[in-house]
């Protein structure tokens, strides 16, 4: 009679390891799936070329450009953030993948993590593409200076959103059909107040301010003010990438505590193994 | 032949009943009302910003914030009518798989899916009229029902739907080759908005661009709408045409877009069926 060998791996270790196993099919799988590399950079790009024409229309100077082409980029991340984050657990429940996540000794936070830093990486190239695209194709030039700057500015947002992005995900666990709706229907909202296509400035203090919730807001708004000459300032940029760092553990705890209830409450309920409600 | 038409009919109303419970019944109606007005509203109200940025709200081109607000307002349909309706059809089959019994029912699948395609123009309407009064209620347009030319917006409309159904029917035949093209009904509606002249005149495009947008109805549409709900006021994309001159363009890009989609729609259909898309295992 042979003995099963077990070994105890630490917690440490197997959050680390989660991490990375879901991490690696963000990266290899939606590099793979060559309709999808053409859809996450169509589809922003589009979306900005149309406000380029408007602006053309309007006869608006040419530094507005820049701004639709670097809010172009960053919708790529909201866009991911609303469809293969938020509405992730939603997709998983309804192909069975949740019910394993939940019996394997992991963590839900390690899951979402990993899907978080593979996005990030993906979502990363594909706004760069479309940035350098973009600033080609309609003459863009950006202040050198700022550039080391903006970048540590982005990579605050991109924590802050995918932050964002692990709080809306336990919020839509028990989403079925919904999750779907309210993901398309969060799109062009937060299009608006985040001022993807124009200085968030010139939505007042009230509205820009109820807006900064969102962390693409001040992190795009700063990045702007760094890279783009002119700039209309909401609030100074060095201010806004302290509110967003401020964002980053907010969020993170946030997102612990909702997917502690969520969990509890979708075990009581026996709503982890719905599929496709 | 009655016994037929009454079938058809039958059939026809019941694809937009279904049409219909799909679209709306994962929530109450009035969230639902929310839901699919939410998107729109913010589009103009984006447009409004930018426009309000570039030129300060100045009384000689209030004209073309009429033209942003009325192009948004109407792009709904097409949002609707290509982007949902494409995501609705590939949904029946890879979701629902529901898509094969409507393919091979005695009803006709043109029927099931011009019914699928009714049930979301239907449910754009609401928008529209609700970023029409966004329009006029909060960003101040002089937009009158009572000054409204109703049969001309009326004509233009129907028009506008007959291409958008062939337009769509057929790109969801096409889409149906794929096993993961979630999301392309949307990126052919943003290509289309591009060509409409819904947000920018299409003189706006490139030369060889702009003269393939002059191909399409869209244009034709929206520049009747606008013609038929601001009253003279409109700002123009074809100002040197009347709008029976405008009309007829409609008419003839509309034959046109019938006969392609007629044309293409028969060539993804016997494809489809030689290859076994239709009950083919896809997205989820």
């Amino acid at each position: 009679m042979s003995t099963a060998q077990h070994v105890q791996h630490s917690p440490l270790r197997i959050f680390l390891k989660t991490i990375a196993a879901r991490a690696y099919p963000r990266v290899m799988a939606a590099n793979r799936q060559k309709t999808w590399v053409f859809f996450d950079m169509a589809f922003p790009m589009v979306g900005a070329l149309a406000m380029v024409l408007v602006y053309q229309g309007l006869h608006a100077p040419r530094q507005y450009l820049g701004f639709v082409v670097m809010g172009g980029a960053m919708l790529a991340f909201w866009q991911n953030v609303l469809w293969s984050m938020a509405a992730q657990f939603s997709w998983d429940r309804g192909n069975g993948t949740l019910e394993l996540y939940v019996i394997s000794p992991t963590t839900f936070e390690g899951v979402l993590l990993g899907m978080a830093l593979g996005s990030m990486f993906t979502v990363t190239l594909r706004a760069g593409a479309i940035l350098l695209l973009g600033s080609l194709l309609f003459g863009i030039t950006y202040t050198a200076a700022g550039t080391l700057p903006a970048i540590g500015v982005f990579l605050l947002t991109l924590a802050a959103l995918y932050c964002l992005g692990m709080l809306l995900a336990s919020l839509f666990l028990f989403y079925g059909r919904e999750a779907w709706h309210l993901s398309n229907a969060m799109q062009e909202p937060i299009n608006f107040l985040s001022g993807l296509y124009f200085p968030v400035n010139a939505l007042g203090a009230y509205v820009g301010g109820a807006a900064s919730l969102v962390p693409m807001t001040l992190g795009l708004d700063a990045m702007r003010q760094l890279l783009l000459p002119g700039t209309p300032v909401f609030i100074p940029a060095g201010t806004e990438a302290l509110l967003v760092a401020v964002q980053i553990p907010v969020f993170a705890v946030l997102a612990g505590i909702s997917l502690r209830y969520m969990e509890i409450r979708a075990r009581r309920d026996g709503k982890l193994v719905t599929r496709w409600e | 032949m009655g016994v037929a038409i009454t079938r058809q009919w039958t059939g026809y109303a019941a694809a937009v009943r279904l049409g219909w419970a799909v679209s709306s019944n994962w929530t109450r109606p009035i969230l639902f009302i929310v839901y699919s007005v939410l998107r729109p509203v913010s589009m103009a109200l984006i447009l409004a910003v930018m426009y309000t940025v570039i030129t300060g709200n100045a009384a000689a081109t209030r004209p073309y914030l009429a033209f942003l607000i009325v192009g948004t307002a109407f792009w709904s349909f097409i949002q609707e009518g290509v982007s949902e309706f494409a995501t609705g059809i590939l949904e029946d089959r890879g979701r629902y798989h529901i898509l094969k019994y409507s393919y091979m029912a005695p009803l006709g699948f043109p029927i099931f899916l011009i019914g699928r395609a009714t049930s979301k123009l239907a449910s754009a309407a609401a928008s529209v009229v609700i970023v029409l009064l966004v329009g006029t209620l909060a960003l101040h347009l002089d937009i009158s029902p009572l000054r409204v030319d109703y049969p001309l917006l009326v004509a233009a409309c129907l028009l506008a739907f007959v291409s958008v159904i062939a337009f769509a029917i057929t790109l969801s035949m096409v889409l149906l080759a794929g096993r993961d093209l979630h999301g392309y009904g949307e990126i052919m509606a943003q290509f289309l908005y591009l060509f409409s002249g819904a947000i920018f005149p299409i003189s706006v495009l490139p030369g060889p661009i702009a003269w393939l947008a002059s191909l399409s109805p869209l244009p034709y549409w929206l520049e009747l709408c606008r013609r038929a709900i601001m009253h003279g006021q409109a700002y123009l994309m074809f100002p040197n045409l009347s709008d029976g001159e405008v009309f007829l363009r409609l008419v003839a890009a509309t034959a046109g877009t019938l006969l392609l989609g007629y044309v293409l729609y028969r060539m993804a259909d016997r494809r489809a069926r030689r290859l076994g898309y239709i009950d083919m295992e896809a997205n989820w």
